[in-house]
């Protein structure tokens, strides 16, 4: 009985949190074509609905309803494998995540606002950001397409290149928690006004977080598996109607679950003011910081300029990795002496 | 419930590792890799590892299969097609294999539901990060430090293959129809002289200009 209940209540927090994902999605998209049209002095699209709020629905059902395009001599199986490989990793990791306090509902009892609490839940999303590869290397592949096939190339290569210093970023963060638990990491930065936020404490390894998160969604400026100008539109050029969507949604999950574990690991979570006293305060601080991350990434795109592909391999491994792994021996070296170092002083 | 999962994993670990022999097309069977791998994880959770299942994906699922299937993308494999079957004498030390890992994969069953040892309580613990991380870095320090070692000899190994043995200046261009020449091999007066030369390397296009060869970096200095 107490089993059903549990499977039961999985399933409607994992449905509100899709959901929940899907509308940010739509919003995402709209919010990137305004905020992207006044950067560059335009007006955007503002007619489908009050101020355009209607405009991705609209959009959807528009993408809807083309054919479905299937181009001669693909490889078939995997071209239609890859869209689903891209958005379910994608989508798969935003069970870990914390989105606010445990909230008591009347009647009911208490309720943890995370999907699945687990020992290695930072572990379990690199792991499917790294299958996360497949979708887009396979796409190019069985496209049969050279355009497709060199977009699927480039972002294989990227992406593999990026995650390691998106990787060893983290280990700064993991190393002074002393745990990969996501929800006792949120919690131990709780405190001091803020300044307990692992921000204050890993400025380097927040910046080469950041750097190689936007390398790893492949957004400007390093979004050279798409780029427009050289390659059509890179791995999905052969993709049209609902397979061309999925990809469309697997690039802005990426974005919106790497600004969570920006937020959850380096901002604090849902920590902010007056928490303690109303719980549900802190999903309003865990989707504004969130937000936050998104407006960068339309703000980026609104004012870099593209990468050389050579430029970006030697900046992720010459510079962005060496610098990760200084990081973290530094933070190891604080870690360990720290205590030491203390006791030394006679403060503890 | 534990059943019912067990079966659908390990059914889909079994089906997967059959399509990696049987499919002809070389990506196919890259793909059905990575379903093992990832149904062998999902294993792993269920025995209370969480780690090894997460570090199973990281690893092979998502570094060692990539490179797999970039090297497959690379090389444009074509299908394998159905020969005559050579070699027949492997058939019957096929089976006669077979026949020794059924027999040994029993008698592992059998000891193990015999053997007097009872599993201690806290069974569960042992696949925890913390757990596994204070062994590595007390009881098995030693093999650990020296898997490290022989991993890094592999990458200086990979580096120093893959490096081009030519000293090239910041100056040095490529002329058209040589390999790789160096600027400094040709002789010091005509240095915009770009004479096309088929050469493997800048001894050889300089033994073919009949110049001084490649100039060391030592003797500059």
């Amino acid at each position: 009985m107490n089993l059903t209940i549990n499977i039961v209540l999985y399933f409607v927090a994992i449905t509100i949190a899709f959901l929940g994902i899907m509308l940010l999605v739509a919003f995402t998209v709209l919010a990137e074509r305004r905020v992207l049209a006044f950067l560059q002095g335009r007006v955007g699209p503002n007619r489908v609905g009050y101020g355009g709020v209607l405009q991705p629905f609209a959009d959807f059902i528009k993408t809807m309803m083309k054919e479905d395009l299937n181009p001669a001599q693909t490889t078939k199986f995997i071209f239609f494998l890859a869209p689903m490989i891209a958005v379910i990793t994608a989508i798969m990791s935003i069970l870990i995540y914390p989105f606010g306090p445990p909230i008591t509902i009347p009647f009911f009892g208490t309720v943890p606002l995370v999907i699945a609490r687990f020992d290695v839940a930072l572990l379990y999303v690199l792991g499917i950001t790294s299958v996360g590869v497949y979708g887009i290397a396979l796409a190019g592949w069985s496209s049969n397409n050279k355009y497709s096939l060199m977009g699927g190339l480039r972002s294989s290569a990227q992406m593999i290149s990026y995650e390691l210093s998106l990787g060893l970023s983290l280990v700064g963060v993991i190393l002074m928690a002393g745990t990969l638990d996501i929800y006792s990491i949120v919690e131990q930065q709780s405190g001091w006004f803020g300044f307990h936020w692992n921000i204050f404490y890993q400025p380097l390894g927040f910046i080469i977080y950041l750097i190689s998160a936007i390398a790893e969604t492949n957004r400007v400026p390093f979004d050279l598996p798409e780029a427009e100008t050289e390659l059509v539109a890179g791995f999905h050029t052969e993709y049209s109607s609902i397979k061309f969507l999925l990809f469309f949604n697997a690039e802005y999950i990426n974005m919106i679950t790497v600004s969570m574990l920006a937020t959850t690991l380096f901002l604090g979570g849902w920590q902010g003011p007056l928490v303690n006293q109303f719980p549900l305060l802190g999903v309003f601080y865990f989707f504004i910081k969130v937000l936050f991350f998104l407006f960068l990434y339309i703000w980026l795109r609104g004012t870099l300029p593209r990468f050389r592909f050579d430029q970006l391999m030697s900046f992720g491994w010459k510079f962005l990795m060496p610098v990760a792994i200084l990081n973290i021996v530094l933070t190891a070296t604080i870690v360990a002496y720290w205590p030491v170092l203390l006791a030394k002083l006679g403060l503890r | 419930m534990l059943a019912l999962l067990f079966i659908i994993f390990a059914g889909l670990a079994v089906g997967c590792a059959v399509a990696v022999v049987a499919q002809r097309n070389p990506l196919y069977s890259a793909v059905s890799l990575i379903g093992v791998f990832v149904a062998l994880a999902c294993l792993y959770v269920m025995l209370a590892a969480p780690f090894i299942a997460a570090v199973q994906v990281i690893v092979y699922a998502g570094a060692i299969m990539v490179l797999v299937v970039f090297v497959i993308m690379l090389l444009n494999v074509e299908e394998e097609e159905r020969r005559r079957p050579r070699l027949r004498f492997l058939v019957p030390t096929a089976v006669v294999m077979a026949a020794i890992l059924v027999a040994e994969t029993s008698f592992i069953m059998y000891s193990v539901r015999f053997s007097p040892f009872t599993p201690t309580d806290n069974i569960s613990n042992t696949g925890i990060t913390s757990q596994i991380g204070t062994g590595l870095f007390t009881r098995y320090l030693l093999p650990f430090e020296i898997t490290s070692i022989l991993l890094l000899m592999a990458i200086v190994g990979a580096m120093t293959l893959a490096r081009r043995s030519l000293r090239l200046s910041p100056t040095a261009r490529i002329l058209p129809g040589a390999q790789v020449l160096a600027r400094d091999v040709l002789t010091r007066g005509s240095p915009e002289d770009l004479t096309a030369i088929e050469a493997d390397s800048s001894v050889e296009a300089a033994r073919v200009l009949g110049v001084e060869p490649p100039i060391k970096r030592e003797d500059l200095e």
